[in-house]
Order: C-alpha cells, then sequence, then structure tokens
C-alpha cells in the first residue's frame, strides 16, 4: 500500500492520512497515537467497529484490512494511511443485510450484539478463504472472538447457513451464467 | 487506556531506519505488527519517544529459498508463513508452530520478526528457532552481521539487539530426509500463550535415533534446550523407555522455571516432560512415516 | 393486577397465535448486526469532555496528600476532582446492609487497588490519562487485609475504623429443628468448599456521559444503565440532588448480566460536568478498569456444608455455612448474593428442616457486586456437591437419589423450608428426558470401561431450580427493606393501526422487544413489524425497574398485555358506540371489533383508533379518547418477610437436568467435555429461540465458572488478573454444545404461563460440570473442592492421589 502522505521525518504532530473506507476515500488527521479503531469510531463516527478490551484479546473491533482480519485496537491510524478498509458499516448497504448479517438474524447468533460486528467480519474472511468449513475449521477461525452472551451455539450455526447459502448463490449465478453463453 | 505521545516515521529503508535509531536519544522502538507493541503502548508500559515503523520498507516481506536455506524477512507476517508452500513441505515444523500462535486476526499482523524481537518466553518461534538452529541476519551502523538463534535471546524480552540494530531476516535450515518433528503445548484455552511447550526433532537411521534436538518455551525465562536429554537419546531406538527417560531429563532441565497464577513451577516441569514425552512419539512417528 | 390478562396463549383474542410461542426473529438484530445501535460510547453530545479515573495502586493505603496543580495548568483539562471534592459535594455511597458507605472518590484513605483517588475531564480521553500522570498523590501503606478468615481476626486491619470490626453481618437461620435433624440422622455428609471471585465481564464495560445543567441544577446521565429508574435514585441520594431533577436514559448495552454497575463512574462524572460549568463528561470504563475496579467481581466464597440423611437415601436436613468475602465495602450489592439463595434454598428437594450461618466480611479486595444467578449457582453446586457424597457414600446412583428426594409433581404450589413457594414443576419428567437423551445407562456402561483403561471418565448429573421475577423481599436477611418490583408499558395505536410500546429499559441482548412485539402482534392482528418498541428515560417511562432477577420476560408480558386489555376496553366502548351496539357484546378478534353473528357490525382497530384520534366529537363524552393505556405489572401476592427471612419471594421455579460428560487428562490435569445434555422447563416458552439463547448462554459462563474464571489476588492485595489475557472467558473451543430439550410445566401465576429464565443454566451448569469431575476423581479417591478446577489445581489433586497410593502400598 501507498502512503501519499506518511512522513518518513519524525514527528509527534498530527498528520494527515488518506485510506478508502467502505469503497468511500477518507481524509482525516491524526495524531501518531490514535489507534486506529479510535479514529474509525472517533474522527470518521463509524462506531459499527467496538471496542472490549483495547489489548487485542476480545475480537470486538475486528474489521477488514486489504480483505484481512486485523484488530483496529491493535493498529495505529497512521499505519493504516494507503490502506483499504472494510467495517461493519461496509458490510450490508442501505438497510439490505449481507448475506452473513442475515444468516446472524435468522439463527439467533446475537444477543446484545456487541461482539457481532467484529464475528461477521472474520466471518466474512473465513468463507472468502474456505466455503465450506468444517466446524472445526470455524472454531479454530472465530477462537480469538469472545462473545459473553450467547454460548456460541447459535454463532456456529449462523456460520453454517451463510456459508450455504453463499454457496448456493455461487452455484446458481455459475449456472446461470454458463446457461446463458 | 490511550497511549502516551510519542513521535513516530515511516521510514523506507533499513538504511534510513536504523539512521533514526542511532539519531534517536536510546528511547526509539521499532514498530513491526504492533500485536506486541500496542497493548504495551495503551497500559503505558511501553513509553518511547519515537516509534520507527518498519512497515512502509518495501523488502523485509519474503519467503525465498536462498543457498539450501528458507530466508524469511523479518516484517513476514505469520499468515504469509502459515501459507507458504515452501515452509509447509521443506520446514514442516515451522509451519505447524505458526499455526499455534494467538488467532488467524493476531497472526495477520504479527511478524516473524517482531515474535524474535519480542522474545517473550512462552513464544513459540524462539524455541524452534533454536531448535532448528536458525541464524538471525541484523542490521545496523556498523553494518550486518548474523547471530545464531541460540545466543540471540539471552534474558526474557530481551535480545542480542543493540539499541540501534534491526533484525532483518531469519534463516532456517530445511528438514532432513528421515527426520520427523513436533511441536506442542499446553495453553489455558486455545490460541492462549503457553504454559509449556516443546519442540522436538529427530533423525532416525537404520531404527536408530541419529540426531536429537529438544527445545522448550513457557517453562522458563529463555529456551531451554534439554541437552542431557538428547545426548541420552542418540543410539537409541526410538521408543517408550528412550522417550520417558528424555522426559524426565526435560522436567529436571529448568534451573528457574516460571511460575504464576496460572501453573507454579512444578506444574510446569511436569508438563514439560509430558510434552516431550509425546512430542518425542510423535516426531518418531513422522520420522519413521518419512523414511 | 392480573385481572383480566390472559392466562394462557389461547385466551389471546386472535383465532391463531401467529408470533407468540414461536421462534420469530429478533426485532432488535437489524439494527444490531448492521452495528448501528447506538451504545453510549456511540453517543457524542456538542461541547463533550472526556473524563479518566486515577485510581488507587495501594490495596490499603492512607491519602496523605493530593497535588492537582500541574494536571489543571495542562492545556485542554477542564475539570480535576479529588476525595474532597466528593467529602464537600456528595454523601457516601449506599450500601446493603445499609450504613458502611464510603465516596465514590477516595477520601483520607484507599480500601482496594483500582479504588478511584481524583479523575480529570479534557477535551480528549488520551489528554485526560496524560493529566492523571500529573497528578501527585502521596500514599501511606497500610496493611491489608485480604483472606476472608484474617479479616474476622481481632487485630486485624480494619477497613472501616469506626466500625471496629470487619464483619458486616453474621447471623444464624434455623429453619426448623435441625439439630433434632442432624442428631436423629443415619448419616451425615460434610464437605469444605471454596467458590473463587469470578465475574460478569460483559464484552461491553460501562459508560456514562453526565450533564449537568447549572441554570436549572438538574442532571441528565446517558449511559449502559441495566436499571434506570433504580440508578436515578441512588444517584440522587449520593450526589444530593433531587430525585425529579436526575434523568437518566439507558443506552442500548453490551450485555450485563447484574455486572455494568457504574454508581461510582456516574457520580464522578456528574462532578466534573458540574465543575466544568455544564459541559458533558463521558467516562467509559476501559477493560482494565472493569476488572480491577469495576462491577464484575462477585461470590468470593468460603463454604461449610452437611446434609442429613436417613439410610434409604432420604434427606432430612441441610447445613450452609457461609463466609462471604465482600471485599473493600458492601456497596456493590455482593450481599444480596448471599440471601437470594433462600428463594430455592433446598433445591429440587423436599429437605424439610434447614439452617444457615452466615458471615459477610470486608477484605482490602474490589467490592463484589451481582453476577448471573445472583448467588445460587454456588449455593446450588454445595448442595448437588453434597448430594453426589451422600450417593456415592450409600452406593445409590445420583439420579436416583435425586429421584427419592424430588419435591412430587402434585405437591405445587410447595413451600420450602425457607419460606419461598414453588409455583409448579415436574422434576421427574426433566430427570427421565435427559437420562433417555444421554441414554444414561450406556454412558455409565463405557465409562466402567474407561475406568478400566486408567482412564479418567466423569459423568455428572444435577438438578436445579432457577428462582425467576425476583422481588426485594428475598433480601430481607441482609437488610432490604422493601417489598414489590413494578414494571409498566404503555401501549398506543395510531391512525394505521400500528403500534408503539413505551417502556423503561434499553437493549441488553435478552430479547425483550421481540417478546413485547410478539404479544401485541397476536393480540391486536398485525404484523411484527407493525409494533415498535421505543424506550423512555427514568422520568418519562412508566414505573418500571428493567432486567434483572430472571423477571423481565414474565413482567413484561405482564405489562404488555395488562395496557393492552385496558386499550380493547377503551375501543370496545368506542366500537360499541359506533356500531350501536351493547359493549358487553362487542369483541375483539383478529384485529377486527365486531359483534358475533351480526353481519356487517365490524370494524378494525385501525378504523375505531383512527376515529379516537381524530374525532373525538363522536365518542361517548366520558370516553378518553385516546387508544393508549399504561399497565404496571408487579407479582401478585408478595408479602414483607418475617424475622428469618421467609416469604413468599421469587415467583417461578423453572427447573433444569444437566447431564455432563467429562473426562480428565491424567498426566496434564485437563478436563474435556466431551458429552452435554439438557432438559429444561421453564413454563411456557414465549420465543423459544430466546429461551434457548439464555440457557446456553448461561452454560458458556457455567463453564467459564467451573474450569477458567477466576480473580486472583496476591497477599498484599494487588489483583493478578487484570487483562482479558489472564481473566479467561469461554471461547467457541471451550463451550459444549448440548443435546437440549424442552419440558413444559406452565406457572399458574404468570401472565401466559412463563417463567424467569433470564440467568438460565448458570443456576446448573458450573455444578453439573464440577461433579462431574468428582464422578471421575472419586475412584482415585480425591475431591475438586475450589473453583475453578483448574488443569493446574486437578494436576495437583491427582499427584496427591497418585503419593498417596504410593505411601499406601
Ligand atoms: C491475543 C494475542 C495472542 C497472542 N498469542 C501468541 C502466542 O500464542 N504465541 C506467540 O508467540 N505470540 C502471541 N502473540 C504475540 C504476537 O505473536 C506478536 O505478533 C508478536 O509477539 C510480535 O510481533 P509483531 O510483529 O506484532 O511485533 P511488534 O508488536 O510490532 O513488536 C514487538 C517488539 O519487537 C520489536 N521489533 C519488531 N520488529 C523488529 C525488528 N525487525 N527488529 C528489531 N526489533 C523489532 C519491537 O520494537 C517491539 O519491541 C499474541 C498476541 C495477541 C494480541
Ligand atoms: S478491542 Fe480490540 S481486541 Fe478487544
Ligand atoms: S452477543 Fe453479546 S457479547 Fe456476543
Amino acid at each position: 500500500m501507498t502512503s501519499p502522505f506518511s512522513d518518513e521525518k519524525p514527528s509527534s504532530a498530527a498528520r494527515r492520512i488518506r485510506m478508502t473506507v467502505n469503497g468511500v476515500a477518507v481524509e482525516a488527521v491524526a495524531e501518531p497515537r490514535t489507534t486506529l479503531v479510535d479514529f474509525l469510531r472517533g474522527d470518521l463516527g463509524l462506531g459499527g467497529t467496538h471496542v472490549g478490551c483495547e489489548h487485542g484479546v476480545c475480537g470486538a473491533c475486528t474489521i477488514l484490512l486489504e480483505g484481512r482480519t486485523v484488530r483496529a485496537c491493535l493498529m495505529l491510524a497512521v499505519q493504516a494511511d494507503g490502506a483499504r478498509l472494510t467495517t461493519i458499516e461496509g458490510l450490508g448497504r442501505d438497510g439490505v443485510l449481507h448475506p452473513i448479517q442475515q444468516a446472524f438474524v435468522d439463527e439467533h447468533g446475537l444477543q446484545c450484539g456487541f461482539c457481532t460486528p467484529g464475528f461477521l467480519l472474520s466471518v466474512h474472511e473465513l468463507l472468502e478463504q474456505n466455503p465450506d468449513p468444517s466446524d472445526e475449521e470455524i472454531r479454530d477461525f472465530l477462537g480469538g472472538h469472545l462473545c459473553r452472551c450467547t454460548g456460541y451455539k447459535t454463532i456456529l450455526r449462523s456460520v453454517r447457513l451463510a456459508a450455504r447459502r453463499l454457496r448456493e448463490t455461487k452455484a446458481a449465478v455459475a449456472a446461470h451464467a454458463e446457461a446463458s453463453s | 487506556m490511550k497511549p502516551p505521545p510519542f513521535a513516530y516515521a515511516a521510514p523506507r529503508s533499513v538504511a534510513d531506519a536504523t539512521a533514526l535509531l542511532r539519531a534517536s536519544d536510546g528511547d526509539a522502538k521499532l514498530l513491526a505488527g504492533g500485536q506486541s507493541l500496542l497493548p504495551l503502548l495503551a497500559m503505558r508500559l511501553a513509553r518511547p519517544s519515537l516509534l520507527v515503523d518498519l512497515g512502509r520498507i518495501a523488502d523485509l516481506d519474503y519467503v525465498r529459498e536462498d543457498d539450501g536455506m528458507i530466508a524469511i524477512g523479518a516484517m513476514t507476517t505469520k499468515t504469509a508463513v502459515e501459507r507458504s508452500a515452501l515452509i509447509r513441505t521443506r520446514q514442516p515444523l515451522l509451519h505447524d508452530a505458526t499455526r499455534l500462535i494467538g488467532h488467524p486476526q493476531i497472526r495477520n499482523r504479527g511478524t516473524v520478526g517482531g515474535s524474535m524481537a519480542q522474545a517473550d518466553p512462552a513464544a513459540e518461534y524462539p524455541a524452534v528457532a533454536v531448535a532448528l538452529g536458525a541464524t538471525l541476519r541484523l542490521a545496523g551502523e556498523r553494518g550486518e552481521r548474523s547471530v545464531d538463534a541460540a545466543a540471540f535471546f539471552p534474558s526474557p524480552f530481551t535480545t542480542a539487539l543493540e539499541p540501534s540494530e534491526i533484525l532483518t531476516e531469519i534463516r532456517v535450515p530445511m528438514r532432513a530426509a528421515g527426520s520427523g518433528w513436533s511441536v506442542l503445548e499446553i495453553a489455558r484455552r486455545h490460541g492462549d500463550f503457553a504454559l509449556a511447550g516443546a519442540v522436538v526433532m529427530l533423525g532416525i537411521e537404520s531404527g536408530r535415533i541419529a540426531s536429537a534436538r529438544i527445545v522448550l518455551f513457557g517453562v522458563a525465562p529463555v529456551p531451554v534446550r534439554v541437552s542431557a536429554g538428547e545426548a541420552a537419546l542418540l543410539g537409541e531406538s526410538p521408543g517408550r523407555p528412550a522417550f520417558e527417560h528424555a522426559a524426565a531429563c526435560a522436567r529436571d532441565a529448568v534451573s528457574e522455571p516460571l511460575s504464576d497464577p496460572h501453573a507454579s513451577a512444578a506444574y510446569r516441569c511436569h508438563l514439560a516432560g509430558v510434552l516431550v514425552g509425546r512430542g518425542l512419539a510423535e516426531a518418531a512417528a513422522r520420522a519413521e512415516g518419512s523414511s | 393486577m392480573t385481572g383480566g390478562i390472559p392466562k394462557t396463549i389461547a385466551d389471546l383474542p386472535t383465532s391463531k397465535a401467529r408470533y407468540i410461542g414461536e421462534r420469530v426473529p429478533r426485532v432488535e438484530d437489524q439494527m444490531l448486526v448492521s452495528g448501528r445501535a447506538e451504545f453510549i460510547d456511540n453517543a457524542t453530545l456538542p461541547g463533550m469532555l472526556h473524563g479518566a479515573i486515577l485510581r488507587s495502586p495501594f490495596a490499603h493505603a492512607r491519602i496523605v496528600r493530593i497535588d492537582t496543580s500541574r494536571a489543571r495548568a495542562l492545556p485542554g483539562v477542564f475539570a480535576v476532582v479529588t476525595g474532597e471534592d466528593a467529602r464537600a459535594t456528595t454523601a457516601p455511597l449506599g450500601t446493603i446492609p445499609d450504613g458502611w458507605g464510603v465516596h465514590c472518590l477516595a477520601v483520607d484513605k484507599a480500601r482496594f487497588v483500582g479504588e478511584p483517588v481524583a479523575a480529570v475531564a479534557a477535551t480528549s480521553r488520551a489528554l485526560a490519562e496524560d493529566a492523571l500522570e500529573q497528578i501527585d498523590v502521596e500514599y501511606e501503606p497500610l496493611p491489608a487485609v485480604v483472606d476472608a478468615f484474617e479479616a474476622l481476626k481481632p487485630g486485624a486491619p480494619l477497613l472501616l475504623e469506626e466500625k471496629g470490626s470487619n464483619v458486616v453481618l453474621h447471623k444464624q437461620f434455623r429453619w426448623g429443628d435441625v439439630d433434632a435433624a442432624f442428631r436423629d440422622a443415619d448419616r451425615v455428609v460434610r464437605e469444605k468448599l471454596r467458590w473463587n471471585r469470578l465475574g460478569a465481564n460483559p464484552m461491553e464495560t460501562f459508560g456514562v456521559i453526565a450533564q449537568w445543567d447549572p441554570s436549572e441544577a438538574t442532571l441528565t446521565c446517558r449511559g449502559s444503565y441495566q436499571t434506570q429508574g433504580y440508578m436515578a435514585l441512588g444517584i440522587s441520594a449520593v450526589l444530593q440532588i433531587p430525585a425529579h431533577k436526575v434523568r437518566v436514559i439507558s443506552h442500548p448495552h453490551g450485555g450485563s448480566f447484574g455486572g455494568k454497575g457504574g454508581m461510582r463512574g456516574t457520580c464522578i462524572a456528574a462532578m466534573l460536568s458540574r465543575q466544568a460549568d455544564g459541559r458533558p463528561v463521558k467516562w467509559i470504563e476501559d477493560r482494565m478498569e472493569y476488572l480491577v475496579g469495576g462491577a464484575g467481581q462477585a461470590w468470593d466464597r468460603h463454604y461449610e456444608a452437611a446434609l442429613a440423611l436417613r439410610s434409604d437415601g432420604r434427606f432430612t436436613g441441610l447445613h450452609v455455612t457461609l463466609l462471604d468475602d465482600l471485599g473493600g465495602t458492601p456497596e456493590g450489592a455482593g450481599a444480596i448474593s448471599a440471601a437470594k439463595p433462600l428463594a430455592s434454598f433446598t433445591g429440587c428437594y423436599t429437605i424439610p428442616v434447614a439452617a444457615y450461618d452466615l458471615t459477610l466480611v470486608l477484605t482490602n479486595k474490589l467490592p463484589t457486586g451481582p453476577y448471573r444467578g445472583m448467588g445460587p449457582p454456588p449455593h446450588n453446586w454445595v448442595l448437588e456437591h453434597l448430594v453426589d457424597t451422600a450417593a456415592r457414600e450409600l452406593g445409590i446412583d445420583p439420579g436416583e437419589i435425586r429421584r427419592r428426594n424430588f419435591i412430587a409433581k402434585d405437591r405445587f404450589p410447595y413451600e420450602i423450608a425457607t419460606g419461598n413457594e414453588y409455583d409448579s414443576g415436574d422434576y421427574e419428567a426433566a430427570l427421565d428426558r435427559v437420562l433417555e437423551m444421554s441414554d444414561y445407562r450406556r454412558l455409565r456402561e463405557e465409562q466402567a470401561q474407561a475406568r478400566a483403561e486408567g482412564r479418567l471418565v466423569g459423568i455428572g448429573l444435577v438438578s436445579t431450580i432457577e428462582p425467576g421475577v425476583f422481588d426485594w423481599n428475598a433480601y430481607a436477611i441482609v437488610g432490604v427493606p422493601m417489598t414489590g418490583v413494578p414494571e409498566g408499558a404503555t401501549v398506543s395505536i395510531d391512525l394505521f393501526g400500528k403500534i408503539v410500546v413505551k417502556v423503561g429499559f434499553s437493549l441488553e441482548g435478552q430479547g425483550q422487544y421481540t417478546v413485547a412485539a410478539q404479544l401485541l402482534a397476536d393480540y391486536f392482528g398485525v404484523e411484527l413489524g407493525d409494533v415498535r418498541v421505543v424506550a423512555q428515560d427514568s422520568l418519562s417511562a412508566p414505573p418500571h425497574f428493567g432486567p434483572g432477577g430472571s423477571r423481565l420476560g414474565v413482567a413484561l408480558t405482564g405489562a404488555v398485555l395488562g395496557a393492552a386489555e385496558r386499550v380493547k376496553a377503551k375501543l370496545v366502548r368506542a366500537a360499541a358506540h359506533l356500531l350501536q351496539a351493547d359493549p358487553g357484546v362487542v369483541v375483539l378478534r383478529d384485529g377486527r371489533l365486531e359483534v358475533p353473528g351480526v353481519p356487517g357490525a365490524e370494524m378494525t382497530v385501525a378504523q375505531v383508533a383512527a376515529v379516537m384520534l381524530t374525532r373525538s366529537d363522536l365518542l361517548p363524552p366520558d370516553l378518553e379518547p385516546s387508544p393508549e393505556a399504561t399497565c404496571v405489572w408487579t407479582a401478585p401476592g408478595r408479602t414483607p418477610a418475617d424475622a428469618d427471612g421467609r416469604a413468599k419471594s421469587y415467583l417461578t421455579a423453572a427447573n433444569a437436568c444437566h447431564i455432563v460428560r467429562v473426562e480428565i487428562d491424567a498426566e496434564t490435569g485437563q478436563v474435556t467435555i466431551d458429552g452435554y445434555w439438557i432438559a429444561d422447563d421453564c413454563g411456557v416458552r414465549l420465543n423459544p429461540a430466546n429461551v434457548e439463547g439464555m440457557i446456553q448462554g448461561g452454560v458458556a459462563q457455567g463453564v467459564g465458572a467451573a474450569l477458567l474464571e477466576e480473580y486472583v489476588y496476591d497477599a498484599d492485595g494487588q489483583p493478578l488478573t487484570s487483562t482479558f489475557a489472564d481473566y479467561l472467558l469461554p471461547t467457541i473451543s471451550d463451550v459444549p454444545i448440548p443435546e437440549t430439550a424442552a419440558i413444559v410445566t406452565p406457572s399458574p401465576f404468570t401472565p401466559l404461563g412463563a417463567k424467569g429464565v433470564g440467568e438460565g443454566a448458570m443456576h446448573t451448569t458450573p455444578a453439573a460440570v464440577l461433579c462431574a469431575i468428582n464422578d471421575a476423581l472419586a475412584p482415585l479417591g480425591v475431591q475438586a473442592t475450589e473453583t475453578p478446577a483448574s488443569p493446574h489445581r486437578l494436576w495437583k489433586l491427582l499427584e496427591s492421589a497418585r503419593s498417596h497410593a504410593k505411601s499406601n502400598r
């Protein structure tokens, strides 16, 4: 990722950074010490990325950086200069839920919903890499996300449902493409 | 929990980075993946005057075969290691160890160099580096130098790095034919730092143990080689009696075991013995399977 | 009021209930999965400052001097407060029992690590934390008392010198002739058990934005409040502002489980806002603050207990001695947790007499507070452990000994020795179901085989009660003087027949808004999406308490249906007038008001509502023309407790029977749960998916309690578990996924027959897992008697068994 503004000269002054968040180019000023999660929430007004621990253990702050999940409390905003990010606000659009979100609704995969955005983004990465994960693979991938409410049963079910629906959609699209070619 | 103020720079080359370190008053810190450093900053346990971000240096992120060794750039993420076909096929111990580190979201950011430089007593990589006889390449004001892993971890959370040096590359040998490996650990939860862990490598020739390496992590301030156990295995036929003896050596190998609310010193030493016993069995099975 | 509230789903004015009783998706979820809920940290007010709190690094220390001048001088700092300000402008915090309160900022001395000592408001949180580092506090460390038994000794360091003792309460209760029961028993089993501190840890910590209005001398507090109206009263008392001048607004919050707290944080934020001339001050508790200084610690308990038996396995008496370590002060209502076990003291069993020797003591640790279950989870473990020990000693199967002692299904309502009344139940049905589901006989056969191979396999079988729908009278023995807990709802119908229901609590995770929508959609024959639930603040909402004590589902059902009945009565009168019929013949059914048997004599709810809202001139003059009504529901028949704490307290008694299979790694002490079966009876399930969620959430927290979670302090009172890397919450890999079954014994006392189930399996899982572990250990002659059963603890037990076996050889 190229960083148009990041300064090679040391400075503790706030600096201008630029990134693409949920497909929209944004530019703002951040102190070096501002974490990415505080920047997203405070400066960009994207409150769906939640803060559960600020020390990297709970997973609530998980976002996608260049398509990969990262913990936004374990990055500085200046490190993301030039990057492409996706937050929960970028998953569904205008009230239309992403199939993963819909699966969590349908399977009661949440209670308080505080951990949920982080889970959803990790599930997104998981299913991109592995469209048909086993329960063990799901557990392995989500082991770094804490949920205090659900006891995880319905989360597991939600992931299975989302995976199935996404596979079915993909198969249907492929069949359609074949039929029309 | 907000970090204290600090200055920040994102140099584009190793030379620029070492120059920044040299020019600073000595409490500058390098920033790699931040998976260890950011929590320390948030808790204000680390208070650098300057953070030098290695993330913009283009040529520290690679895994390649070089001169019969596997060369890994310091800024290579654990996810990249995990996905490297070269590592999976030619040094599967490193692949397996990587999967024990934290969680995918941590591995997506955390780097190989960061884990070595952090030198956490419970971390997998330092023990793996010691077991494999890895070489670490450092860049500093006097140019480059290489340090054996065995000499890189003098005490917990400290390394052989000079204040203005940067770890640039880790070089590990490929797995020898006919050798088996194992890395096992016990943690309170999946993905947690280990209460105890053991890295084991065994070479078996004509039904006899021809080479052995046993390194413990999580039990002592630094990775511990179980030399007595290794020596005792040589020439033995792989099997329970030999492994149990080596496991007993592992239990006794640790002079200053760690102790915390999760595990006492005695428990950690006991676990080290259990893991070495299990690890040897696993390594032997793999060695036999591969030859 | 229960009169007129439908008793069963069939009584609702619909030919077929489409929503209630069904697993409908939750109305809350669209917003939550989109990341759009306004959790408190997402809210911002103009001119808002950010607070940070300086906390004591010592468990016990005199505060000699505080110098805040350097902090005040920092640009961007607008307010700095210390204990002196608290002393000058606030009253001590309320406590249970009364009269042990300290101020929200330590005055003169600090009593636990993490106690607030000073606070700052600045233009950013980072800056406020920078300013904390500029506050100089001179402490004179005092000897700390960390162990509860030490705290009892004469000469122990005193937490509150003026009290002359650390003992907050010491009482002995005898319900019946317990001495005779133990004297006449064929056998008595005894055990000492230790339940270590653990706690709620919702994924969102507490947060508040406090705004003082200097012109009107009013205070508005927005925050993640579990019980806003109740908090408002507390804030009013501490800050000495009349209650009508305090407005508390509860935001959606990320779980609570009783452990949200917030009293100190709110009062400190309010003091900062006042000093900053009314600028709003946000304070978000960070996770480390929560772990060392928040409301997340509960149940630090030392038990000694005995069960008297006949040789046929019948229980004749129970004696429980509890030393409960409340930490630094009784401000967190931890004492309530020692009283609540009275609501189900003798579990599912007919134990005619009982005794409780209760001591509450202070130590230099964080004050304990509520946590899901509020006290019975440890008590249930103690009781179930004794039952298992009895079964083992008598050679009776654990299922069989329980069956012999169950309260039979025809004996309800049943009054237990401690005075509470269980509404209904069929404990044998749940037991039979879970025995069948687990194929229990086969489990035992497999266990015998595993044992023969030297493996440590254990089966836990426990049966517990979850008291539901709390009343304050349950806590009389620790000095709570009140009776009656209200929950109100206001239901209104708009011009288009859509429904709005206003309540006094916000989202917390249990799905109550969905339940309200289900009820009203069926009641008035509309779609689920036609009902909107709106939270009102503490001054505008009808009387309310909110979630807690496994009550809101039941109480809200009462309030919503009560309000719906009143709206219906108005609609019927209006419709009768418009249709020129006698009100006595007009009925509401499937969203229509009609005169049965008279073709054409019908109007829709929307039509009647529209007339009421626009043409009151067409209606009878004595009919209030708004299609709106409020009902405040309170559990019927609650009366103050007698001198021994006996009262009809919790309205419902849900029952669960769990079977767990574990295997202990004999070399490492690690426990694997490899089988789990649950039969649960919480009466009629208003939304089965919600109920299952409560149960499974309780399983997870129960596994945490049994295996992972513990707050550890060193001998000086320093907390050693101050991050999520050390305080271990269960992950997706740690929690089993049980096979579950529902038994339905409707409550005769509640609307629609539902029982409280919000605290769920937390009542059962800790005991079930620990009993399974002890079943595995039984052949070795050792028992786990301390929570959590960590690998380290179990390894030590296994070692002691091995060395014992060696020395006996
Ligand atoms: C929840 C969680 C679980 C974890 N579990 C594990 C685990 O099980 N096992 C494990 O091993 N680790 C674990 N970690 C730590 C993780 O692996 C870190 O990524 C790693 O320790 C540090 O790598 P980093 O790239 O993030 O380094 P950083 O955090 O950026 O840096 C760490 C230290 O190394 C120095 N440094 C970094 N790069 C260099 C360099 N090239 N030259 C010189 N100095 C350098 C830095 O100055 C700093 O002092 C966990 C972390 C978290 C948050
Ligand atoms: S807030 Fe980032 S991991 Fe918890
Ligand atoms: S739904 Fe509340 S923490 Fe996961």
